[in-house]
């Protein structure tokens, strides 16, 4: 469980004019869960494709174990599982021939495709469902056959392609237990997620924004990487407060969570001491302050808005 | 390429598979349509010639002679006469009296015949159709040659003795000369290749050739095209399957379903219809090679295709003229050569008349080989074709 596992190098891919994603150049070591972060139209599902084989790379090159992932894709395709965004399986199929048409596809030998199938099921604990047609399952367990369908084969690397958007907290969680437990037997996961709370629990996590990789590095180095303190003020009504706040100089943002505000600022300290002593809006009532702990949103906030004061670069 | 698995070929043959058996309705219709369309083409085909048209009769001359031609005309079965009486007018309105025809004898005819200036029989027919005119004027014409055949031996039974007399006076080679111009000439027919003349022995490489065809390259063409627009395409190319693996597993089940449906019309016609079949191992070589072409070109329609309406609306645009300009239901020479050199590009046209060639002339196969060859080709390209461009989406 040494070395990287997938390499990138200036991996690009334009279409037409358009760089959906540049120069990605980073390495994902084996073992490791690396989530992929960033909003709609970032360019993670592109470079997910540009992994799988799917779609050839305009310039630069990666490897998944060595192997180039364009040019050598036929042999590649049997190291890694892949779950589409979209559920992608057969709908008049059942959970079963499912599983055995992915695992012939797979190479899955056939005496042990039957072994392995049980194995799967009552992995994802969808064995009441075996001989329900695909189409007739819940939006959860779609997701849980597709993770199932590509793991049958076993394979060291699992791509998944945002798993869990869409789904309620409980499948989410099921999901999520089933990673870890991937991961636990040494399973390396490159999984694409908008979601924050999903981004803590990676081991790895990179920034993606406009096909640009602004950040790599573990949650918690991340989160250490703000230079400043973290500021969060009660003010009342809240509304208004979020609306004049940001356009204050030496306030980069602002962002509501749980009825107070969080102030994006390179010197918080100051904008503080000015306050205390001089409140600037007579209707809005100044109640409190406090310091708090950045959240990978906080951080994600920081990296993809460019707030640059704000954090200190990952050695 | 590397060698293909054929484990892998059948994950997917069996996969294919049970999405034809799961989709019911579709699964009915392969099996209830070719029989019924068989059985349809087959009846309505059987007929040849026209029998009972509905026509109107006008007789105008009130004689015995006349009466004799009406007689010898109601007896002609290819026409139903309705009779009208001699006053009617406006005998060219063919519509308003529900009729294709109308025969006119005009006042006087019989008399005509006698003074030597035979007035013509004025005979309305429906010319729409461009066949039926022909056919009833030539009928009508016989039964007029007979008329007249008859007319002539009761003119020259009531011929005065002194005839006779003189004849004999004349000499054996004028009189012989006679003779032989007052019989009537004749064809003898040898009909060669489909002695009974049955259209059903002609047709029925037509009506195979039909349904495969729009059955094949419809339910083909949306396989790929199905898989793309569920998104599945990709999880099939992030498997271990090659191009190869995915497009033979594709064809196979639908090569079975094919010859099974070609075994279906292939009984019904031998045993219902009495279609003698020569040579069945021959034809299931020809069926085989033409299911082969007809799948690699629903293949080939798939892989350009992004949807399944786009790939039904090619396959339409496609089979629309080859329904018309392949030969299964009338022979191709009667054609201009530019549309018969057009022809030429289509499967159906070298099936029907592979099937033909085999079937009714019993020819061998230096005749029927080059069409062998010609689908074989048709196979092979299209199948290569279809693997190139899935090739091309993966980029």
């Amino acid at each position: 469980m040494t070395g990287p596992v997938i390499s990138l190098r200036g991996l690009t891919k334009c279409y037409g004019r358009f760089e959906a994603v540049r120069d990605l150049t980073f390495d994902i070591n084996a073992g490791t869960i690396f989530g992929f972060v960033g909003a709609n139209g970032a360019g993670k599902t592109t470079t997910m494709r540009m992994l799988c084989g799917l779609t050839r790379p305009t310039r630069g090159s990666a490897t998944i174990g060595g192997a180039d992932v364009w040019r050598k894709r036929h042999a590649v395709r049997s190291k890694f599982g892949y779950v589409a965004q979209r559920f992608s399986l057969y709908r008049d199929l059942t959970v079963v021939e499912n599983f055995r048409f992915f695992a012939g596809a797979h190479r899955v030998s056939s005496r042990k495709i039957e072994e392995r199938i049980n194995q799967v099921l009552s992995l994802i604990d969808l064995e009441a469902k075996r001989d329900a047609p695909a189409g007739s399952l819940s939006g959860g367990m779609r997701q849980l056959l597709s993770l199932g369908c590509a793991i049958i084969h076993d394979p060291p690397l699992l791509f998944l392609d945002e798993p869990t958007s869409g789904l309620d907290p409980v499948h989410r969680q099921q999901i999520w237990d089933l990673l870890y437990d991937f991961s636990n037997r040494g399973v390396t996961i490159f999984v694409t997620t908008h979601y924050m709370d999903e981004a803590e629990r990676c081991t790895e996590v990179g920034f993606l924004a406009r096909g640009i990789l602004l950040a790599k590095a573990t949650p918690r180095t991340l989160i250490h990487s703000f230079r400043v303190r973290l500021l969060e003020v009660n003010i009342e009504p809240v509304m208004p407060a979020l609306v004049k706040l940001r356009d204050i100089p030496g306030v980069l943002g602002v962002s509501l969570r749980s009825g107070r505000l969080r102030v994006y600022s390179a010197e918080p300290e100051r904008l503080v001491e000015r306050w205390k002593t001089q409140w600037p809006f007579p209707d809005l009532q100044f109640k409190g302050e406090r310091w708090v702990e950045p959240d990978m949103e906080d951080v994600f906030t920081a990296y993809s808005q460019g707030y640059d004061a704000m954090i200190k670069p990952i050695s | 390429m590397k060698r293909l698995s054929i484990s892998a070929i059948a994950s997917v043959a069996r996969k294919e598979f049970i999405h034809i058996i799961r989709d019911k309705r579709v699964l009915v219709l392969l099996l209830i349509l070719p029989p019924l369309f068989t059985l349809i083409f087959g009846y309505a085909f059987e007929a040849g010639e026209p029998t009972g048209v509905p026509a109107l009769l006008i007789n105008r001359d009130q004689t015995e002679r006349t009466q004799r031609f009406v007689d010898l005309v109601l007896k002609n079965k290819t026409f139903t006469w309705k009779k009208a009486p001699p006053e009617t007018t406006n005998e060219g309105d063919l519509v308003g009296r529900h009729v294709q025809a109308a025969l006119v004898i005009p006042a006087g005819w019989s008399e005509s015949l006698s003074n030597g200036d035979p007035k013509p029989l004025p005979f309305y027919v429906d010319g729409s159709d461009t066949n039926t005119a022909d056919a009833l004027t030539g009928s009508l014409q016989r039964s007029l040659g007979e008329f007249q055949l008859g007319e002539r031996q009761v003119m020259i039974d009531s011929l005065p003795e002194e005839v006779f007399e003189l004849g004999k006076k004349l000499p054996v080679e004028v009189r012989k000369q006679f003779t032989s111009a007052m019989s009537q000439w004749e064809i003898k027919p040898q009909i060669l290749y489909n002695p009974k003349s049955r259209f059903i022995d002609y047709v029925t490489p037509g009506i195979i050739g039909l349904i495969l065809q729009l059955l094949t390259v419809t339910l083909m063409a949306c396989t790929i095209a199905r898989e793309r627009e569920s998104g599945t395409l990709y999880q099939l190319m992030v498997t271990s399957l090659r191009r190869g693996e995915i497009v033979l597993g594709k064809i196979v089940p639908y090569l079975a379903i094919s010859a099974l449906i070609i075994l279906i019309i292939l009984l019904l016609v031998a045993f219902h219809f009495e279609v003698k079949l020569i040579s069945p191992l021959v034809l299931a070589v020809v069926c085989l090679l033409f299911l082969l072409c007809s799948l690699g070109l629903g293949l080939l329609i798939s892989a350009i295709s992004r949807t399944q309406t786009q790939a039904i609306q090619f396959s339409v645009f496609f089979l629309l003229p080859v329904f018309v300009l392949s030969g299964a239901f009338a022979p191709l020479e009667h054609l201009p050569p530019i549309i018969q050199w057009v022809a030429e590009f289509f499967p159906l046209t070298h099936f029907c008349r592979a099937f033909r060639l085999v079937n009714l002339y019993h020819a061998g196969p230096s005749f029927y080989g080059i069409d062998l060859v010609v689908m074989l080709l048709g196979a092979v390209v299209t199948f290569v074709g279809a693997a190139l461009l899935l090739k091309r989406i993966e980029q």
